[in-house]
C-alpha cells in the first residue's frame, strides 16, 4: 500500500497524455477521405487538414471514374452514343438520355410529336423522384436511420419495375432516341402508375415524421454545411442545392421547355443553405413531382410517338424484316449514323441535381466534333472545400449526402 | 425547332437585336436554337464580361459552363483552340455564349476573380486541352493523373493512347488565395 500512492502521482503517464491531447489538437493533421471508402458515394477523395476533429481546410481530388465519355464522344455516332449518357448519371438516367437527345435534335432541327414530348417529361419526373429517394435516404442513411431508406427504396424498386416495363432495362435505361423513344409506353403502365402516385405519397409522409422533427436528425443537420445565397450563385450551384439557399430558380419555369408551362406545380426554396432545408426541398420536389405526373397521366396524349422524318426515323423491326427498302433506311441509319448539319446547340433541362445541359458542336457528318457535359456535379461538388470549413469530419459525410455527388457525371 | 417553348426564343431574339446594336462591328452569330454566340479577343474578354454582367438589359451574373473545343480545322478562324464561356441571366433568364479564340503558345485571362465556378472548368479546360489561364490560382490538371503526358481532348490524341497508372499520387491541400475573398 504504501509503495504505490508515490506511483500514482508520477508526473510521467500525465504528461504523456498531455502529449497525446497536444497531438490531437496539432493543426497539421492530415486526414484521407476515399477515394474507396463506404461513405463517400463513388470513387471521391478529399484530404482534410483537422484539427481536434474540426476541419480547417480541405482540397476535393476527383476523376477517379473519368472514363473519356467526352472523347468517346467525337469517336461515335450520335446514335451510338446514347448509351454512353446512361453511365453520367446512373441514379437519373433516363433525364440524361433525354436531354442529349434533345440537344441532337435542336441541332436537327426536328420538333418531336406530343406524344413523345408528354412522355420524355413523364421520364424526367419518374427521374427526379428516383434521384431524390436515393439522396434522401442514403443522406439519412449514413446519419444511422436506417429505417428511412427502406421506406424509401420500396418505391424506389417500385419506379424501377415500372422503368423497366417502359424500356427493358432499370439502371442503364438508353431509353430515348433521336426523333422518339425505343418502346412506346406498356399497356400496364396505367395501372403502374396509379399504384406508384398512390403509394409514395405516403412513404414520403413517414420519412417526415421519422426525421423532420427528430431531435437528433436536427443536430446533425441544421446549420451543417451552410451556403449562402451569394456562395451559391458564386460556386455555380444549381438545382435543390440552391433553392435551399434561397434561390428561386427552376429552369422548368423560368425557362420552359416542352410542356411544363401547361402544367401546375410549386418550386419549393429553403432559407438558410444547410443540409436539412436540402433535405426539405427534395422531399417537397417529390410530392410537386407526383403532382406532375398525375396530372400527365390525365393529359398523355394519343398520336404517333415517332417524328416523321426520313433522316431519323428508326424503321419499326417488323418492316424491317419484310421490305428490303426498309432493312437497307434501317442498317443506314445504325452503321452510317445520321448527318447532323454543321451548327452548335447547347440544352440546358432542370435535372434532379440541377441544370443539365450538353453543348455539342457540330461540323456535319454522323460523329459530333466536340460534346461536353455540363453535368450540375462538379459544381455542387467544388462547393464542398468551402461548405465544410469548420465543420466536424461526420458532418462531411451528412454534406456529402445532401449534395448528392454522383461520381459517374462528376469525372464524365 | 427547338424544345423551348416560343416566349424563351422571342425572348433571345430581343436580346439578339439588343446586341447588334452594342456590340455593332464585332462578330455576332447564332447557334441552332437562337442563343446568340460573341466573339472577343482575348484581352478585351475582362473587360467585356464587366460590362455584360452590369448592362441593365443583360445583367449575364452567372456562369453555366466554360469549355474549349480543338478548332484545328480552321473553321471558325486561325487559331487553334475556342475558349467557350456558357452566360447565364439569373434576373432576365437568357442565355449568351461568348468565344475566344486562342493561340497555341497563348495564355487567356481566368475569369475566377469573378466566379469561384471557374476554377475547376479552367483546371478542366487545360487538363484537356492545354490551354492555359492566366490569373488562375491553381492551374494544375482536374480529371487526369499529374504524370500523364499530353492533353486528352486535343485532336491529335488518339483514343486507344491509354497511360495507367498502378498507383495514385498523395492529395495535397491547395494553395489558398487571400482568405474570405469570396465570402
Amino acid at each position: 500500500m504504501t509503495d504505490q500512492s508515490p506511483k500514482l502521482v508520477e508526473p510521467k503517464p500525465q504528461g504523456q497524455a498531455r502529449q497525446n491531447l497536444a497531438d490531437f489538437y496539432n493543426p497539421q493533421v492530415l486526414i484521407n477521405l476515399g477515394p474507396s471508402h463506404p461513405a463517400m458515394h463513388g470513387t471521391l477523395r478529399v484530404m482534410c487538414r483537422v484539427n481536434g476533429e474540426t476541419i480547417e481546410d480541405s482540397t476535393c481530388e476527383i476523376g477517379y471514374l473519368h472514363r473519356a465519355i467526352e472523347k468517346l464522344g467525337e469517336n461515335r455516332t450520335y446514335h451510338q452514343w446514347i448509351v454512353y449518357t446512361d453511365r453520367l448519371n446512373y441514379c437519373s438516367a433516363l433525364a440524361n438520355n433525354i436531354a442529349y437527345v434533345m440537344t441532337v435534335e435542336d441541332l436537327l432541327k426536328i420538333k418531336v410529336t406530343d406524344r413523345c414530348m408528354w412522355i420524355r417529361v413523364i421520364c424526367m419526373e419518374l427521374a427526379r423522384i428516383i434521384d431524390h429517394i436515393i439522396c434522401v435516404a442514403i443522406n439519412a442513411l449514413d446519419m444511422g436511420a436506417l429505417t428511412c431508406f427502406w421506406y424509401l427504396y420500396e418505391w424506389r424498386e417500385e419506379a424501377y419495375t415500372i422503368i423497366e416495363a417502359m424500356c427493358g432495362m432499370r439502371l442503364t435505361t438508353s431509353y430515348a432516341r433521336i426523333g422518339g423513344m425505343s418502346h412506346d409506353l406498356p399497356a400496364e403502365f396505367e395501372a403502374m402508375m396509379a399504384r406508384f402516385i398512390k403509394g409514395l405519397p405516403k412513404a414520403i409522409d413517414d420519412v417526415e415524421q421519422l426525421l423532420t422533427t427528430n431531435r437528433i436528425w436536427i443536430d446533425r443537420t441544421k446549420n451543417v454545411g451552410t451556403l449562402t445565397k451569394e456562395q451559391a450563385l458564386d460556386f455555380g450551384v444549381t438545382g435543390p442545392c440552391l433553392r435551399a439557399s434561397g434561390v428561386d430558380h427552376d429552369l422548368r419555369r423560368d425557362r420552359p421547355y416542352y410542356s411544363y408551362p401547361e402544367l401546375d406545380f410549386e418550386i419549393p426554396i429553403g432559407l438558410h443553405g444547410d443540409v436539412y432545408d436540402r433535405y426539405l426541398v427534395r422531399l417537397e420536389e417529390m410530392r410537386q413531382s407526383l403532382k406532375i405526373l398525375k396530372q400527365c397521366m390525365k393529359k398523355l396524349p394519343g398520336g404517333p410517338l415517332w417524328v416523321d422524318d426520313r433522316r431519323v426515323r428508326i424503321p419499326e423491326k417488323k418492316d424491317v424484316y419484310e421490305k428490303m427498302e426498309v432493312l437497307i433506311h434501317h442498317f443506314k441509319i445504325f452503321m452510317e449514323g445520321i448527318d447532323v448539319p454543321p451548327g452548335e446547340a447547347y440544352n440546358a433541362i432542370e435535372a434532379p441535381n440541377g441544370e443539365l445541359a450538353y453543348y455539342i458542336v457540330s461540323r456535319g457528318g454522323p460523329k459530333a466534333w466536340r460534346i461536353k457535359i455540363k453535368s450540375p456535379s462538379l459544381f455542387n461538388f467544388q462547393s464542398f472545400e468551402t461548405s465544410v470549413r469548420g465543420a466536424k469530419i461526420p458532418d462531411a459525410i451528412a454534406v456529402l449526402g445532401s449534395l448528392n455527388i454522383i461520381a459517374g457525371e462528376l469525372d464524365r | 425547332m427547338s424544345q423551348l417553348v416560343p416566349e424563351v426564343l422571342a425572348k433571345q431574339d430581343e436580346l439578339h437585336s439588343y446586341l447588334e446594336g452594342a456590340f455593332a462591328g464585332q462578330r455576332l452569330e447564332r447557334d441552332a436554337n437562337g442563343e446568340s454566340i460573341l466573339w472577343l479577343k482575348g484581352s478585351d474578354l475582362l473587360g467585356t464580361l464587366e460590362c455584360i454582367r452590369s448592362d441593365e438589359r443583360l445583367q449575364m451574373d452567372r456562369l453555366s459552363d466554360l469549355t474549349v473545343y480543338d478548332n484545328v480545322d480552321g473553321v471558325d478562324g486561325a487559331e487553334r483552340f475556342v475558349a467557350v464561356y456558357q452566360l447565364y441571366s439569373m434576373k432576365r433568364h437568357l442565355r449568351l455564349r461568348l468565344k475566344v479564340l486562342v493561340a497555341e503558345d497563348q495564355d487567356v485571362p481566368s475569369v475566377t476573380g469573378i466566379w469561384s465556378a471557374a476554377n475547376w472548368l479552367e483546371r478542366e479546360a487545360f487538363d484537356m486541352f492545354g490551354v492555359r489561364f492566366s490569373g488562375h490560382p491553381d492551374l494544375r490538371r482536374l480529371l487526369m493523373d499529374e504524370r500523364f503526358v499530353g492533353h486528352p481532348l486535343r485532336k491529335e490524341y488518339g483514343l486507344e493512347d491509354r497511360q495507367p497508372f498502378p498507383d495514385s499520387l498523395p492529395v495535397r491541400i491547395a494553395e489558398r488565395r487571400s482568405e474570405g475573398q469570396h465570402s
